[in-house]
């Protein structure tokens, strides 16, 4: 129960932070959102600038504390705001989001199975010929940038071979339904960008994986099972596996705010309206209300994430709840 | 359209290593009109995000695509910027005329004209919509009713069917403004609407008067279907005869200019690298571009650094830079050279002032004039003052903009080698606005396709944006403060044709004589357009209308012109 209490407080004070933060990095931006309309959009009389400082508050004063308190307040009571086109924040977030979480959400999922799944088996079979070339391969691989992984897959399956899409969500024209002919349209429109990331990020778990795996191994309650006679399997995953996946746990949560991160280049790479789009757009357009929303859902997501995770360590390691 | 971006950019490069080709016009279509309703026009333009499906004319995010203005609100008469020497087209508004010495203007409104939810148009929903913004100051995007009561002061009703502007000084200019660039909305909407936050309506399913009407959106597509009702159809020759109109929402570049190059979309406001063989090149039969220059790129000097506020200096950047070379390789031809009158031609060509010298390229001219000045050349090879101050500067550009670019390195090297070194500072669009705007910078890049001072019919629109001294602060980059030129911008709004055209011999004789900018090219209206099923379209020999789809409100006469031509 104390356990409990402390990372439910540790969360609270870091989201306080979070908001913090998230006030002040975009009002420290050079330019104003009239000056960003005017620079996005060609064709508009020089005079709107005017009526856009009207409409921005651009030059209505407003002291930078009582701003602060009342960003505060929105955050609590859910109230975002409108975006720079008019469009509530809330809104324009929830239609993004189906996109991103379908894209990055269950690209992570495959990079962590692959990493972790690679990690036991190499060490498992430590020295072996799988231990020789899985994880170094994984690994390298991981370093390179997601950009360039990006763009290399476009050449090559988009431009040079032309199976695949350039880039978007589906193609122009198609009217989204639960049809087969719409879900393959959309599939084939994620492999790409999906396989980047999956590509970049499994090698990111190999290693930790399984170093731990490895010190698991020596471990006697392993010994025994193993002495035991149980299947391979089962002392491969729920004795060995169970206890060494720990610290990755922790690991994949803090591990979402990078792939968040790697997400505005993939789906700006890729012209895929997520959340990262959205995001880049936002800053370009120098839209403060979106931005904070996105900020805010940002820091949200990896700190829910953080306390779910230690919260499940909890459920997986007795010795964390006594503590 | 957004410009192309660094990403994408890379991915272009990678993609099309191709010859490059220059630009031709369209001829135009043998196909013709059968007079049937028909076909679907896709139209191809990037607008960098997905559509909101809001439709407001008045939010500027929704008007820069040309999404609402003037497929479905339309102007009270139609400016072609193109043909600046013909009379406006009458739309809806019959008429029009001056009277009180430019004071007073009076519209007489079209009759038998039915907003799409059947409700009659008239000349209280004209009045309206100028009060209307009078109401919400954010709507006034032309500045109709600035702070200080003026220009307009008053709009109302006369009659059953005339509509009167009273300002408070001469106005003529202001005509463009009034007639062509504000749409009309329905007052029996928009009167029950919050009159002071009428710019936060989203009017998600907009009730217009033009030739097409919004049918479904989503932020991938927005589509139109034809206005049965449209006040252009006779019997017998239906308007628009165009059925149906898609307009996707691209992202980026380089798929928007793909989806054209595979003949997906009939109407592209793309720039397009090498469009001859990307684009024209796969069906040359009936693939043609169109690109009319409207607005000067220019090397802005700010007048107010030391060095820059000398003439000498000035002159000598002029004379040093060779505008076509700029434009073959930094614009790829498609964007012709410039001329320092700062008038943009052949668009407005009757406005040149035919005996007036323009500096010529010339590297010899522009040292002697820096060594006559009392500048000496340095053991680098750069100009310094007496007091030692060299005449090396910096250059802020929007990064992204490729083209822009391309032509700074072309003017880096040009200015090189007359003894001015400068350096080019790439910036986002946001900072860059609001430096060029506060004067935050030495030299700049910029005009069309960046913030710059919309065109109008004549070269005053333009040139009053970058020299009136009431500009400084939005559009006179420079900072340029002459009594002489703020008098000659004044009295053009109350003279005649004529004497209009005499003023602007002076303006371009200042441009000369001063150098308060350097135009280096023609910015242009970036078109593409497929004849396979489509005819009507604009062309060199017929421009009724600027040619791109973001262009407004004359994609409304496009799209009232376009026909199904199989």
């Amino acid at each position: 129960m104390r356990y409990l209490t402390r990372r439910i407080g540790l969360f609270l004070v870091t989201l306080w932070a979070a908001l913090t933060v998230n006030f002040i990095i975009p009002r420290v931006m050079p330019g104003n959102e009239a000056q960003a309309v005017l620079g996005t959009f060609r064709n508009i009389n020089p005079a709107a600038l005017h009526a856009l400082q009207i409409q921005f508050g651009v030059n209505a004063h407003q002291s930078v504390l009582s701003s602060y308190f009342e960003y505060l307040g929105n955050c609590l009571t859910g109230q975002f705001g409108v975006t720079a086109q008019g469009v509530p924040v809330m809104s324009e977030i929830g239609s993004k989001l189906p996109w991103t979480l379908g894209l990055v959400g269950v690209t992570t999922v495959i990079a962590f199975l692959i990493g972790t799944l690679a990690g036991v088996a190499s060490a498992w079979y430590r020295g072996g010929r799988l231990d020789a070339i899985l994880p170094p391969a994984l690994f390298i691989v991981s370093t390179i940038p997601v950009f360039f992984v990006g763009l290399l897959l476009i050449y090559v399956f988009a431009v040079k071979l032309n199976w695949l899409p350039l880039g978007g969500n589906y193609s122009v024209g198609a009217t989204p339904s639960f049809s087969a002919s719409f879900i393959w349209d959309v599939l084939k429109h994620a492999l790409l960008p999906a396989l980047s990331l999956v590509i970049v990020t499994s090698g990111l778990w190999v290693y930790s994986m399984r170093n731990n795996m490895i010190t698991t191994i020596a471990e006697d309650y392993v010994k025994t099972g193993r002495a035991k006679g149980l299947p391979t399997r089962r002392v491969m995953f729920g004795y060995a596996g169970r206890n060494a996946i720990l610290p990755n746990l922790t690991g994949f949560a803090m591990q979402l705010g990078y792939v968040l991160g790697g997400a505005i280049v993939i789906e700006y790479l890729f012209s895929y309206p997520g959340l990262g789009y959205l995001f880049y757009t936002a800053t370009t357009d120098h839209d403060l209300p979106l931005m904070q929303g996105l900020f805010l859902f940002y820091t949200l997501a990896v700190l829910v994430c953080v306390l779910i995770a230690d919260l499940l360590t909890a459920v997986l390691d007795p010795r964390t709840r006594e503590a | 359209m957004k410009r192309i971006k660094w990403l994408a950019a890379l991915a272009t490069v990678g993609m099309f290593v191709a010859a490059c080709g220059g630009s031709s016009s369209g001829t135009s279509s043998s196909t013709a009109n059968t007079g049937k309703v028909g076909g679907k026009l896709v139209i191809d333009n990037v607008s960098g995000s997905t559509w909101t499906c809001q439709f407001n004319p008045f939010n500027s995010a929704v008007l820069g695509p040309g999404i609402t203005f003037a497929p479905v609100y339309e102007p009270l008469e139609f400016v072609n910027i193109l043909q600046s020497g013909n009379p406006p087209v009458p739309m809806l508004a019959t008429s029009s005329a001056w009277s009180n010495g430019f004071k007073t203007l009076t519209f007489t409104i079209r009759n038998g004209v039915t907003w799409t939810d059947g409700k009659p148009f008239s000349a209280a929903d004209v009045a309206y919509t100028f009060n209307a913004m009078k109401s919400d100051k954010v709507i006034d995007l032309n500045a109709l009713w600035s702070a200080d009561g003026g220009p307009l002061t008053s709009v109302a009703v006369k009659g059953t069917n005339q509509v009167v502007f009273t300002f408070k000084a001469p106005s003529q200019p202001i005509f463009y403004f009034v007639a062509d660039q504000t749409p009309i909305v329905p007052q029996h909407i928009w009167s029950a609407l919050n009159q002071s936050k009428l710019h936060s309506y989203p009017d998600s399913q907009p009730v217009g008067t033009g030739p097409f009407m919004v049918s479904s959106c989503s932020p991938q597509n927005i589509k139109y279907t034809r206005n049965p009702h449209y006040w252009q159809s006779k019997a017998g020759h239906p308007v628009p005869m165009i059925k149906e109109v898609d307009y996707p929402a691209f992202l980026s570049n380089t798929p928007g200019n793909l989806f054209l190059a595979q003949g997906q979309a009939q109407w592209g406001g793309q720039y397009i690298p090498n469009v001859q063989s990307f684009y024209v090149g796969k069906d040359p039969a009936h693939r043609h571009i169109w690109f009319p220059p409207v607005l000067n790129v220019a090397l802005v000097p700010n007048l107010s650094n030391p060095l820059l506020g000398k003439l000498p200096v000035r002159q000598a950047i002029a004379y040093a830079l060779d505008k076509a070379t700029i434009s073959r390789l930094g614009e790829g031809g498609e964007q012709q050279p410039a001329n320092q009158n700062g008038v943009v031609t052949p668009t407005f060509q009757s406005w040149v002032d035919s005996a007036l010298t323009q500096p010529a390229y010339s590297p010899a001219k522009a040292q002697q004039l820096l060594k006559s000045a009392g500048f000496t050349k340095g053991s680098d090879g750069i100009y310094k003052d007496a007091s030692g101050n060299r005449l090396a500067f910096t250059i802020k550009t929007i990064s992204g903009y490729s083209d822009w670019d391309a032509s700074l390195q072309v003017i880096t090297q040009q200015l090189k080698a007359v003894g001015i070194a400068v350096t080019v500072q790439d910036e986002n669009s946001t900072p860059y606005t609001s430096d060029i705007q506060g004067g935050h910078f030495q030299l700049a890049y910029a005009g069309s396709g960046g913030p710059a001072a919309s065109p109008g019919p004549g070269p005053y629109y333009e040139l009053r944006g970058w020299l009136f001294s009431g500009n400084i602060g939005s559009t006179n980059y420079s900072r340029f403060k002459s009594a002489q030129a703020d008098a000659l911008f004044n009295q053009y709004a109350g003279a005649s044709q004529p004497q209009q055209v005499q003023i602007m011999h002076q303006v371009q004789k200042m441009m000369v004589d001063e150098i308060p900018f350097i135009p280096t090219t023609e910015g242009v209206d970036w078109y593409q357009y497929d004849t396979t099923n489509i005819g009507g379209w604009p062309t060199q020999s017929d421009p009724y209308a600027q040619p791109s789809p973001y262009s407004f409100p004359d994609n409304g006469q496009v799209l009232a012109h376009l026909y199904p031509s199989s």
